[in-house]
């Protein structure tokens, strides 16, 4: 049995995909949180498995949600659900601890597949080509990009940390800024 | 020219019964003859070639006959004064305000030559009452210029605020329009997208098709909502319509085996024309692509005198005999031609192979 909290703005989405996960055997949908600020108090509540957060959030992005469940502990595999499945989001997604990302134009049958993969450990990520990794490298200072190769080698903060000689703290830091450098504007209207 | 046609006609009916009443020279009727045919004459010829209201040229032709007519009355207190001031209106509401000032300055002066060549000597310098006077009389075209110079730059400064601001509401509408599709309605799709292919696989039979159908909708949907939302957001950003589609024809034959040819020769179209006319040539050119197997397709933009063509011909397969399940492509294709004034024609190809879609747009944008 896999414990799965969705993360989504939009209750038509998240009516959506609690109805759709009830009906696969083996997935539980515990809860819905809906932005940021609600979701610490339904992690603490649920203890899921696998966390599907929508990348398009009003209120602090997806990715900024994908760091904060990342952070707790025991820490559940996280599933980017995105209507933009570009592959420029894959970097940004990997350096905030995603585990696999899903197409929201996918079917059904493609999600139930992911959730059970980035529940047993696996990584569900697009690959990501030179032209990419380049494109990347060029926007983040130099000082971060042995935390961009650790983090595509899948390196725990706490590894990264001693072998760079900084405090895991810091490493965080740094590494929420790198995801804001690399934030992919989405191609939709923004508020405001 | 309202303005002038009614302070002409008022002026020239006045000067008309000031020469009746009163004698004034000695040839008056003439005087008459001359001041209702340059009235006329002059007015018609504003009315009939607009382009004339604007021109300088026409201006000063006008400002000379009238102080012509002043010189030939034998007075500057002319019974075509005022009439003499109404060839001021179209320089000063025409020009901007320091040009219509110097204008009115150079008019001033002109009158005060006529004054002087008519009456003014030594015995009219000594008189004070006929020193004020003239001097009302030099200074009237002047701030008569002024005032309606000072109108019409208010009255253009209004229009201009007034376009701006309804600019804005525009695009603020398009964002909030943009907004709700995207982030509502499209999400709603989404989800129902999703729901939906819970059921994929677990309905046998004629139902499958069902579902695979509703799903195929529903993708469409979400395809189109794309669409709309990209054109909210970016009306052509003032690219040519033939150069957008040979942009469409790249991205299309990344996808496609067909060979897509563009020979574009259409020129420059009004901003709004050009908007659905390349939205009207994409979707034919995606339909041509993705529906009718064809191997070549060609694209040819023209432009004949007033009208202009988009032409899409495939080599592929025809028109289907029954409307495909979610395509309203072709109607919104109608519906965009219908909005331009343009026709549209949508036939079988050369030797009733393939398909042609022929789409004649004017040149010049409706004055709706």
């Amino acid at each position: 049995m896999i414990r799965i909290l969705i993360v989504d703005d939009h209750p038509a989405m998240r009516a959506g995909l609690t109805a759709v996960l009830r009906a696969e055997p083996g997935l539980v949908p515990l809860a819905a949180a809906t932005s940021l600020d609600d979701t610490p108090a339904a992690l603490n509540r649920t203890k899921p498995d696998v966390v599907v957060v929508d990348y398009h959030l009003p209120v602090g992005d997806g990715l900024v949600v994908c760091r904060m469940v990342k952070r707790h502990v025991p820490a559940p595999a996280v599933l980017l659900y995105s209507a933009y499945a570009d592959a420029s989001l894959t970097i940004p997604a990997i350096l905030a601890g995603v585990d696999g990302i899903v197409n929201k134009a996918a079917p059904a049958s493609e999600l139930y597949d992911a959730i059970r993969r980035v529940a047993r450990g696996e990584r569900l990520l697009p690959p990501i080509n030179r032209e990419l990794l380049d494109g990347a490298a060029a926007e983040l200072d130099p000082e971060d990009l042995p935390i961009l190769g650790m983090s595509l080698d899948d390196t725990s903060l706490g590894d990264m940390a001693t072998a760079l000689g900084l405090e895991p703290a810091e490493v965080s830091r740094r590494l929420d800024r790198m995801i804001v450098r690399l934030k992919v504007e989405v191609a939709g209207p923004r508020e405001g | 020219m309202s303005l002038l046609l009614m302070t002409r006609l008022l002026a020239a009916a006045v000067a008309v019964a000031l020469l009746v009443v009163h004698r004034v020279t000695a040839f008056d009727t003439t005087l008459i003859v001359a001041v209702s045919v340059f009235t006329a004459a002059s007015l018609a010829a504003f009315s009939w070639i607009p382009r004339l209201q604007s021109a300088p040229l026409a201006w000063l032709v006008d400002g000379l006959a009238v102080l012509a007519l002043v010189a030939a009355s034998e007075d500057w207190r002319s019974p075509f004064y005022v009439l003499m001031l109404t060839a001021l209106i179209l320089p000063s509401t025409g020009l901007a305000f320091r040009r219509a000032l110097a204008w009115g300055v150079m008019f001033m002066l002109a009158y005060l030559g006529v004054a002087l060549y008519t009456e003014l000597d030594a015995n009219t310098l000594r008189s004070t009452i006929r020193l004020e006077t003239i001097a009302t009389h030099v200074m009237v075209p002047f701030v008569v210029v002024l005032a309606l110079a000072y109108a019409a730059e208010v009255l253009e400064r209004l229009r201009d605020e007034r376009l701006r601001s309804e600019r804005l509401a525009i695009e603020s509408e398009r964002q909030r329009i943009a907004w709700e599709l995207h982030d509502s309605a499209k999400q709603r799709v989404h989800a129902a997208h999703l729901v939906l292919s819970a059921l994929h696989g677990q309905v046998a039979g004629a139902q499958a098709g069902l579902v695979d159908h509703a799903l195929a909708e529903l993708r469409a949907a979400g395809a189109d909502m794309d669409t709309s939302v990209a054109e909210l957001r970016e009306p052509l950003e003032g690219r040519s319509v033939g150069r957008l589609l040979e942009e469409r024809a790249g991205q299309l034959a990344s996808v496609s085996d067909a060979e897509i040819v563009v020979r574009d020769a259409i020129g420059e179209l009004p901003t709004s024309i050009a908007a659905h006319a390349y939205r009207i040539g994409a979707e034919a050119l995606t339909n041509a692509v993705r529906h009718s197997e064809a191997k070549h397709i060609d694209v040819v933009l023209e432009r004949n005198g007033t009208t202009a063509s988009i032409k899409v011909r495939d080599d592929g397969c025809g028109l289907p005999a029954i409307r495909r399940p979610g395509s309203n492509g072709l109607r919104s294709m109608r519906a965009r031609a219908e909005t331009i004034g343009a026709t549209l024609s949508i036939s079988s190809g050369d030797g009733g192979r393939g398909t042609l879609v022929h789409l004649t747009l004017p040149t010049e944008a409706g004055n709706a």
